[in-house]
């Protein structure tokens, strides 16, 4: 472990000066980790495409002005770009490819008076195109119509389970098919709050479980009532972003000190059914035991809900984005912190638009543009496919996947298992044992043995035959010459 | 050479696995066994033990081959038989143990002997197992192993001449003595070491003083 524990220092160190290494401009490595946890360096998946500043634009003539600490982007349906640019105090929707700024939203008409933003945190955009703003300092969302029209605000929730002085701060905020808004709070420990479409507050959603171990629970039944008073309580985490899939279910990272869970997948009864995959693991970079700084598990800031059961997580700790599937496989990994364009100052948001992935700094107000490469491009189409159950046609594209990243674990599994369907169990035990696929394999493995069987039987039983007649000839042959050696002796 | 693997030797030493009661007993007492060949034992352990681990199918098998060195696992496994039998030794000498050093080496390398086979067998049979077949592989060790402990149990019973009780017990304390002789040779080794250091600096500061 130790050992690890210097290759990671290395490792890191190696990240952070990566540019220099390989003679590409990028700044980052994109790497993977395989079924030993070793780190696994890939091709590219994502590529730095360009960095959008806020002083770029125009809008009515007049220069936009840079961002100042924007905390949130989000793209709406009909593909249009919300950032809420919370230092400013307004709302900037930009075009589906970011080249013009469509509208600014800085007031909106609160039934008759005018009413502005202060510190909004979050924008979301429903499926029916209603923008959700968390007016963070206000302590309210606020819910316009595409236009700017007012349509609701939702503030002061109302609950036994609040205390009375409760002040409602939203940080984030979603909303699903039917409207339903969940919301992030600060310092609500108790998870996500949920408001039903009307605007009431109905419930608490997917608590976070404080784990105490048995060791601190013996400490703290040797501890005196002072020494307890004195102690860190144990509190949750809170969640830090939030997404919804279109089939209702809620996705919330939070920032886990063991590096093991970083996002939930939350369905409509607040239960989380995230499934972790081979290393159950589900919380960024593995290798986070070291004494640098650099060191400690990934901090999950935000979580987009890609296509196909894919999500994407962004650490504000190294400046990665973690991409798994939906069963929990890592895909691919890249990012990292640094001053060149396609590295990060403070990445608070995420969001997939399209081909590209774009991730929002806060301290820059900047966002950065990454263009998908074959590669990723590849694996994205692969999964899927299996994700819709097509694993015969993913074969294809996981053959290519393999040209690019000979040791891609998935890729050889993919390959594995529709050679499995197909019979070929000889090469489907090749790739499933390149990759790690030890059930598959032992399905594979166990129908090659059979048909090995049924297809010498003819041989197995005429060689059992003529051992046991060999057998039978040397033992009466023993008895002849034992007699007839007993006669000599006599 | 032949004296110690003499066929006669080998049939013993099969003999005693069969019959490890009886076959201690004489190895005290007639000196039957062959201390060589107990060594031979223990290095064919550790060799099964290595390609078990190296050649065990992928079914069974989580061990990642880099982790594999077989050389450093024999070092490894030789340390460890030296050890247990000195501490054994030095423990039983002072409980009235009635065995020799060599009959301790003895018991020991020929009760390692079922595990070796079995481990061996076991390798084998790894390679027709599909995944919920796998209890017979497990099955297979398991019983090499617990045969091979009962053995080591018997024969340091036998050569000392005590009781079942008395052994557990020399057992236990057998091990306690392990630790103190690893902890007593780590204090050495880094006592060595400074004192080696001391020398050398010495040595620096004349070298740099001229």
């Amino acid at each position: 472990m130790r050992g690890l524990s210097l290759c990671l220092a290395s490792l890191l160190l190696a990240g952070m000066i990566a540019g220099d290494v390989y003679a590409t401009s990028i700044p980052y490595d994109t790497y993977n980790y395989d079924y030993r946890n070793y780190i696994h360096f890939t091709p590219a998946a994502y590529v730095p495409e360009r960095t959008i500043r806020g002083n770029s634009f125009t809008y009515n003539g007049e220069p936009l002005g840079n961002f100042v600490t924007p905390q949130d982007l989000c793209q709406a349906d009909d593909g249009r770009i919300y950032v809420a640019d919370t230092g400013n105090n307004r709302i900037v929707v930009l075009d589906e490819k970011m080249r013009q700024v469509l509208n600014v939203i800085t007031v909106f008409d609160n039934n008759g008076t005018e009413d502005s933003f202060k510190q909004p945190y979050g924008v979301f955009v429903s499926e029916k195109n209603e923008i959700y703003i968390a007016d963070s300092q206000n302590n309210r969302i606020v819910v316009l119509s595409q236009e700017g029209k007012l349509i609701k605000i939702v503030a002061n929730p109302q609950s036994e389970s609040l205390e009375d002085d409760y002040v409602f701060v939203p940080l984030k905020v979603a909303v699903d098919y039917a409207d339903r808004i969940y919301c992030i709070a600060q310092n609500m420990f108790e998870g996500i709050m949920v408001f039903e479409s009307n605007g009431s507050f109905s419930t608490f959603f997917g608590t976070i479980d404080v784990e105490i171990s048995a060791w601190e629970k013996f400490w703290a039944r040797l501890a005196s009532k002072e020494e307890r008073a004195k102690q860190l309580l144990f509190i949750p985490t809170e969640f830090t972003g939030i997404d919804i899939d279109p089939d209702g279910f809620v996705y919330a990272s939070n920032i886990d000190p063991n590096g093991e869970q970083g996002v939930r997948r939350l369905n409509p009864r607040g239960e989380d059914v995230i499934k972790k995959g081979e290393n159950k693991n589900v919380g960024g970079d593995l290798w986070i035991n070291s004494s640098t700084e650099y060191a400690g598990p990934s901090q999950f800031t935000d979580v987009v809900y890609r296509d196909n059961g894919i999500y994407s997580c962004l650490d504000r700790k190294r400046g990665r984005i973690f991409t798994y599937d939906h069963e929990g496989n890592l895909l691919y990994i890249f990012g990292g912190l640094g001053s060149q364009e396609g590295t990060f100052a403070l990445p608070v948001a995420v969001e997939d638009i399209g081909d590209r992935i774009v991730v929002l700094d806060a301290t820059r107000g900047e966002i950065s543009c990454f263009e998908m490469t074959e590669y990723g491009r590849l694996i994205n189409e692969a999964v899927g496919l299996r994700y819709d159950g097509d694993e015969a046609s993913a074969v294809a594209i996981w053959e290519r996947v393999l040209e690019l990243d000979e040791n891609n674990e998935l890729a050889n599994t993919g390959i594995g298992k529709a050679y499995l369907t197909a019979g070929d169990y000889e090469q489907a035990m090749k790739y499933l044992k390149l990759g790690m696929n030890r059930d598959h394999y032992s399905v594979a493995f166990r129908r090659y043995r059979n048909d090995m069987l049924t297809a010498n039987a003819s041989y197995f039983l005429t060689g059992i035959a003529v051992l046991l007649i060999v057998w039978f000839v040397y033992k009466q042959w023993k008895k002849k010459k034992g007699k007839k050696g007993g006669a000599a002796n006599g | 050479m032949g004296k110690y693997f003499s066929k006669e030797k080998w049939k013993y030493m099969f003999y005693t696995v069969t019959h490890p009661m009886d076959g201690y007993y004489w190895i005290r007492h007639q000196d039957r066994g062959s201390v060589p060949m107990a060594i031979l034992m223990i290095v064919l352990f550790s060799a099964s033990f290595s390609a078990n681990r190296l050649l065990a199918s992928f079914v069974v098998n989580d061990v990642d081959p880099r982790a594999v060195d077989s050389l450093y696992e024999l070092i490894g496994v030789l340390a460890a038989y030296l050890l247990l039998c000195v501490s054994n030794w030095s423990i039983t000498c002072l409980m009235n143990g009635e065995g020799r050093m060599k009959d301790i080496a003895i018991a020991v390398g020929y009760g390692s002997v079922p595990i070796t086979i079995m481990m061996f067998l076991g390798t084998l049979v790894s390679q027709f197992v599909a995944d919920d077949e796998q209890a017979f592989y497990v099955m297979i060790l398991a019983v090499g192993i617990a045969y091979g402990v009962i053995m080591v149990l018997v024969g340091i019973m036998q050569v000392h001449n005590y009781t079942l009780g008395k052994t557990l017990i020399t057992l236990f304390l057998t091990l306690v003595a392990m630790f103190i002789i690893i902890f007593l040779l780590l204090l050495l080794s880094n006592l060595l070491g400074m004192v080696v250091n001391f020398f050398r600096s010495i040595y620096m500061e004349i070298i740099f003083r001229t």
